[in-house]
């Protein structure tokens, strides 16, 4: 029972996202930032004007301290695989 | 267009947005792999379960290795990513696909023809 009613609030407040930009993480240490046109139930998501955020951390062989690197690209219009995303939420402000 | 020959496949795609895949049919795009590599080609099929098939393919490995392939299946499993062509209008090419699945399903009109969901018969 509970679960059901956790699915059904997802999807009820993504509808409110529609149109709007959103901040979306995905597997493998990627994150979205794109203005959400379209979604389904197994969170297939069309993106548009995205900026794709993927961080890769190394280490350094001496400090063996850990170094965080990102690398940004644009994309225009994006089709994005449901089962990669982890979490959908409002764009992050920042400052 | 290129609707599938199941039933099963036309319901599926019929309530995704795979129909709009299903709906590049024929477009130039770039399909980003699970493992980071990148295939850009001519999409001949897609199916319910994201399966495509491209044609006339640059395929860019995981470590930068560009080759060309006549032809590329891809997993649905396997695709992170489509790039959808800027020239695409996502609201017209959905409304296409699923007017040519309607077009399928009620072929032959009201009282001919194999129903695809049979009504269900009065007592």
């Amino acid at each position: 029972q509970q679960t059901t009613n956790t699915v059904f609030f997802f999807f009820f407040f993504i509808r409110l996202s529609l149109d709007e930009r959103i901040y979306v993480k995905m597997r493998n240490d990627r994150e979205l930032r794109g203005r959400l046109h379209a979604y389904d139930q197994h969170l297939n998501m069309i993106l548009g004007d995205v900026e794709e955020t993927v961080t890769t951390i190394e280490i350094d062989e001496e400090t063996y301290e850990e170094i965080y690197k990102s690398t940004k690209r644009n994309i225009p219009m994006l089709f994005v695989r449901g089962d990669g995303v982890v979490l959908v939420a409002p764009p992050l402000r920042v400052g | 267009m290129e609707v599938s020959h199941s039933v099963k496949e036309r319901t599926i795609a019929e309530n995704s947005l795979v129909i709009l895949l299903q709906g590049l049919h024929g477009l130039v795009t770039t399909v980003d792999l699970r493992d980071e590599s990148t295939a850009t080609g001519r999409v001949t099929n897609v199916d319910a379960f994201m399966n495509m098939r491209l044609a006339e393919v640059t395929f860019t490995d995981r470590q930068g290795l560009v080759s060309r392939l006549d032809e590329l299946f891809v997993t649905g499993r396997n695709v992170r990513y489509v790039h959808i062509p800027d020239e695409v209008d996502i609201r017209a090419t959905i409304e296409r696909q699923l007017q040519a699945i309607h077009r399928v399903r009620y072929f032959g009109g009201r009282d001919k023809g194999r129903k695809e969901f049979p009504r269900a018969k009065h007592k």
